[in-house]
């Protein structure tokens, strides 16, 4: 909490006389504003000489305090709010779509888990791309892994102009292409950076009405969170959990899309269990397992965790080319 | 607690939060002299701090693409492997290629640090090479055969007219003289030299291609805390990553197998786990099928599964010949 007198700036009401007056009571930053007794501050100040401004500053104070976290919101504001906002983004692929009813919500984090190679990457590019093509959104994908390929991503857009592809004009592709943002992250803190960022560039254009941000795609986060997990400290715990969190505000508050992809790793019997451990089982909104059937060049998709469909229900799909 | 999620050291993010500066917007309004006294720390301290918040930028797809179609690939010598491959292999991407020993890894990484400095005349990149060498198994005298079988057959590839006037540049001299070998003997060496590399090729401009053999080999054995590999090598792929998309090189890591136990019967797999398989962004695994050398492309986010014969010849990696025996030692 900042000191009172970072305050004088912004409200002047907050002058050196009800400074000093705090000061009287003990109280210098903001913190101790709110542990201290309101009621005896207020009952003090009527019997200092220059009271009206005195309650009149603590009453701006409170009113800052107040501002400072989330409204109280109730049942029916939040089902206006699902019913008007958070919309369905279909990802292109049937299988997956059917399973999801509909495909990736709005406000919901999703996550991709996989062993290497389960076509978490494809199925990433192609619900950016299917995104990008019906709902005229941005699309955000962060790499990690240098696996955002133009190439294949405009192979998918052109799946969708259903002409041959001689046809498709430059323009449309341009127009559909520039829509799709790339962004490489190589670690934790230049991805809270780049959230960060996101998070008021969001602020900004909801103020001004231009909200166009869909999908916010991030590939692998576990390979970003994997080399700070573990070991002596718990600060990579905490970033790991911080981002989640993030996410998840960015997610629910600016009526986006996220959809993570995570890796397997070797649990207790051999058997492959999802990585980055127990504490980030609670993050994401919905889990799904996906695995690649090389014989039949199909993928397989299931659920492992949904906020409202019953776990372990499967479908395949395949992918484009 | 939104400075918690700055990279600094733990005793200045409890100075931030203990003088009230948990958000970045307080931050963003403080002026550093303001700062420096609320901390009592020094002012050029608190200017550090308060650069810690940088811009960034995104590219769209389309300049990405743009972009692509003026990438040239690193070509392996063999048809066939280029045409599975897309070209060959690309810059700004990691690639993995594992195997079983005696099948051609540390061949092709060679034939690799030697292809990747064919003059862009001819089709190449025209750039050096830094070759990491973790075995010992770079034989100079092996690299300068293979550079001499590359000089021979350039004019053959691609046919130019005054390559007698050029010749005298090529020489293989030359090609040996563009690689930057570094052997490294443990871990530690490892990590250094990869955290090192940032600095290096910054200062080597026309380094377009790094080639680990083997990115293995010293985590394997005397690795007591498996968690502390999964963490080091975590890092060392991000970094790798990194690397590859900041100068646009092609980072090559060529890794061993081992066998996993999976459904009853033993598999071969490559080595270092399933952490390690998201590292990288195409993964090439090279077997045996009968007596014939083959790579199959096993992950790749825009290359279709596929393999390719190939094979390797005293002129470095080729196209697999119709009759190729399998050299046995008697």
């Amino acid at each position: 909490m900042a000191p009172l007198k970072s305050l004088q700036r912004e409200f002047p009401i907050i002058d050196c006389n009800f400074q000093q007056f705090c000061a009287s009571h003990g109280i210098y930053s903001v913190e101790d504003f709110l542990v201290h007794d309101l009621y005896s501050l207020v009952a003090s100040a009527e019997q200092q000489s220059s009271s009206e401004e005195l309650r009149e500053g603590i009453s701006q104070v409170i009113s800052i305090i107040g501002s400072q976290h989330q409204p109280w919101s109730n049942g029916v504001e939040l089902l206006g709010d699902a019913q008007k906002n958070k919309h369905v983004l279909p990802t292109g692929c049937e299988g997956i779509d059917m399973l999801l009813q509909g495909g990736l919500r709005v406000g919901h984090v999703t996550e991709l888990v996989g062993p290497s190679p389960s076509g978490k990457t494809q199925v990433c590019l192609q619900a950016a791309s299917n995104v990008a093509v019906k709902f005229m959104g941005v699309v955000m994908f962060l790499d990690t892994c240098n696996s955002f390929s133009p190439r294949r991503m405009a192979c998918f857009i052109n799946q969708h102009f259903n002409t041959p592809v001689e046809e498709v004009t430059q323009k449309g592709l341009k127009r559909v292409m520039s829509s799709i943002l790339c962004q490489s992250v190589f670690d934790i803190f230049s991805l809270l950076d780049v959230l960060r960022q996101l998070e008021l560039k969001l602020q900004f254009q909801v103020n001004t009405g231009d909200c166009k941000l869909r999908l916010l795609i991030i590939d692998s986060i576990s390979s970003l969170i994997t080399p700070i997990l573990g070991g002596n400290g718990a600060h990579g715990h905490s970033l790991m959990i911080f981002t989640g969190f993030l996410l998840k505000k960015l997610a629910h508050e600016y009526n986006i899309s996220v959809l993570v992809t995570n890796h397997m790793v070797c649990g207790e019997g051999g058997i492959l269990k999802p990585a980055l451990g127990e504490s980030w089982k609670s993050i994401p909104h919905v889990r799904l397992l996906l695995s690649h059937d090389r014989r039949s060049n199909s993928y397989n998709i299931s659920i492992l965790k949904h906020p409202v469909m019953v776990s372990g229900r499967a479908a395949s799909f395949t992918v484009y080319g | 607690m939104e400075v918690s999620s700055l990279p600094l050291s733990p005793s200045q993010r409890g100075k931030l939060i203990a003088a009230g500066y948990t958000t970045l917007s307080s931050l963003s309004s403080v002026s550093a002299p303001d700062l420096a006294r609320d901390l009592n720390i020094s002012e050029h301290e608190a200017i550090e701090i308060l650069k810690v918040s940088s811009q960034s930028s995104a590219q769209t797809a389309w300049d990405m693409l743009y972009e692509e179609e003026f990438m040239t690939r690193i070509t392996t010598s063999c048809a066939d492997l280029d045409n599975i491959l897309g070209g060959g292999i690309s810059c700004k991407e990691v690639t993995e290629i594992g195997g079983v020993p005696g099948i051609g890894k540390t061949q092709l990484g060679i034939q690799l640090a030697v292809n990747v400095q064919i003059p862009i005349d001819y089709g190449g990149l025209g750039g050096k090479a830094v070759y990491i060498d973790t075995e010992g198994s770079f034989m100079v005298e092996r690299v300068f055969q293979v550079a001499e079988a590359c000089i021979e057959d350039m004019p053959y590839n691609y046919p130019q007219k005054d390559f007698q006037a050029r010749k005298n540049k090529m020489q293989p001299e030359n090609f040996l003289a563009n690689i930057f070998y570094f052997r490294v003997c443990s871990y530690t060496e490892q990590i250094a030299l990869i955290n090192y590399l940032d600095k290096f090729v910054a200062e080597n401009k026309d380094v377009k291609s790094v080639i680990v053999d083997s990115v293995t080999f010293h985590f394997r054995q005397d690795f007591d805390d498996l968690a502390l590999r999964t963490r080091l090598l975590s890092g060392i792929a991000l970094k790798l990553m990194k690397l590859a998309k900041k100068f646009s090189l092609a980072v090559v890591l060529l890794n061993q197998v081992t066998t996993k136990f999976n459904e009853g019967s033993y598999q071969l797999t490559l080595a270092l786990g399933d952490s390690w398989s998201h590292a990288c962004t195409n993964r090439i695994i090279l077997y045996w099928n009968g007596n014939e050398r083959y790579a199959y492309i096993d992950k790749s986010p825009s290359l279709q599964s596929a393999s390719a014969a190939y094979s390797v010849t005293g002129k470095g990696i080729r196209d697999a010949a119709s009759h190729c025996k399998r050299v046995r030692i008697m």
